[in-house]
């Protein structure tokens, strides 16, 4: 029986590519597709069943307040947007670039008024009614004319 | 004639030695004959759902010299570079590497499985070629039938396949052996697995080292 130890093998291993029996371009060929093929099944696997981002569990939650809507014996509704904060300060230019707080004049945080809007519901505003019946009295003429006294008026002017 | 004369009129015969791969890497004539000839097989991972298992096993080359076999093993794909679900076989003659050949039947195979990257997974697999084709780790008659190699994502598995499964001391030496060539220590742990419980799902080794 033929016997060869690693070490008798090893000594006649070839440094140089030695020309084989079959063809290796096709044989190295099918295993780089089969890799390719790999390679783009577990993209598209990664691309499914990817994790959920971490980035947004640690946004701050911002609670938008209820708009308050208040009625008065008129039917006016008042739309209070902010009816929980009275009102908004911005630092209006106290930091300075080189923070000599001592040459800069301190500037007052400035204020910036709440506006509240009135809107009446009005359930006539696409018919052919006036939308305010307050205006129809405003259109009537609140003066007549006195020809008589303009008359009077042009005397006095001679 | 003397025997000294006879020697000189030799010598002077000058005749031109034939040149092996030690003189000659590429143009040597002498070649170095293995015991048997081998056939590398290839198991070609599945990529398409109507492949078989026949679509996936190829024979890949055959050689029965140690020159044939290291221009073959320098010209292939190391086990590191091939796709997962890849195998590489390589067995006796035409042996088919599977339990059902007749050859394998009622034989079995020592394994060990290389968990994570294993960086030096070619060279152990070569040192199993060697130790298979150089017949060196078979001291007694030709118990072994190939030696295998598995490329899965969690780790290599290499596997010498004998030919029986009951002759529990002659596959202990082998087993033995098989180990110091994996270099496997003490705490590690290679298992013999019959092919007659290859169908079972949870098999048990009959033997381990």
């Amino acid at each position: 029986m033929a016997r060869y130890t690693e070490e008798e093998l090893l000594q006649l291993k070839p440094e140089v590519e030695v020309p084989v029996n079959f063809d290796i371009d096709s044989f190295r060929a099918v295993i780089d597709k089969v890799k390719e093929i790999q390679g783009l099944q577990e993209e598209e696997f990664q691309h499914f069943h990817r994790r959920r981002s971490s980035h947004n569990h640690g946004k701050p939650k911002i609670k938008h307040l209820k708009p308050k809507i208040t009625t008065d014996s008129d039917g006016w509704s008042t739309f209070d947007n902010m009816a929980r904060r009275k009102s908004s300060v911005v630092a209006g230019g106290s930091g300075t670039i080189n923070g000599s707080d001592e040459d800069a004049p301190a500037k007052e945080p400035v204020t910036i008024a709440q506006e509240t809007l009135r809107v009446k519901p009005n359930k006539n505003i696409s018919s052919t009614k006036p939308a305010d019946s307050r205006d129809i009295v405003a259109d009537k003429a609140t003066n007549n004319f006195n020809a008589f006294a303009a008359l009077e008026s042009d005397e006095e002017d001679d | 004639m003397s025997v000294e004369e006879v020697t000189q009129q030799t010598q002077d015969l000058n005749i031109e030695k034939p040149s092996t791969v030690l003189s000659d890497e590429k143009e040597f004539q002498l070649k170095h004959p293995l015991n048997s000839k081998w056939t590398l097989w290839y198991t070609k991972p599945p990529v398409d759902k109507s492949e078989s298992w026949s679509d996936l096993l190829r024979p890949v080359t055959s050689f029965e010299t140690v020159e044939e076999f290291w221009a073959i093993h320098n010209a292939i794909p190391k086990p590191r570079y091939l796709p997962f679900k890849s195998d590489y076989h390589l067995f006796r003659n035409d042996i088919r590497p599977e339990w059902e050949d007749p050859t394998n039947a009622k034989g079995g195979k020592w394994t060990h499985q290389f968990w994570g990257k294993t960086p030096d997974i070619d060279d152990l697999w070569m040192r199993a070629l060697l130790a298979v084709i150089g017949e060196t780790i078979d001291e007694d008659d030709s118990e072994i039938n190939g030696v295998v190699i598995n490329i899965r994502k969690s780790a290599y598995k290499i596997a010498i396949w004998t030919k029986s499964a009951d002759k529990k001391e002659a596959l202990t030496r082998i087993g033995s052996k098989f180990k110091t060539v994996l270099k496997l220590g003490d705490d590690a742990q290679l298992e013999f697995l019959p092919h007659s419980t290859a169908s079972e799902k949870h098999p048990q080794p009959s033997l381990v080292l």
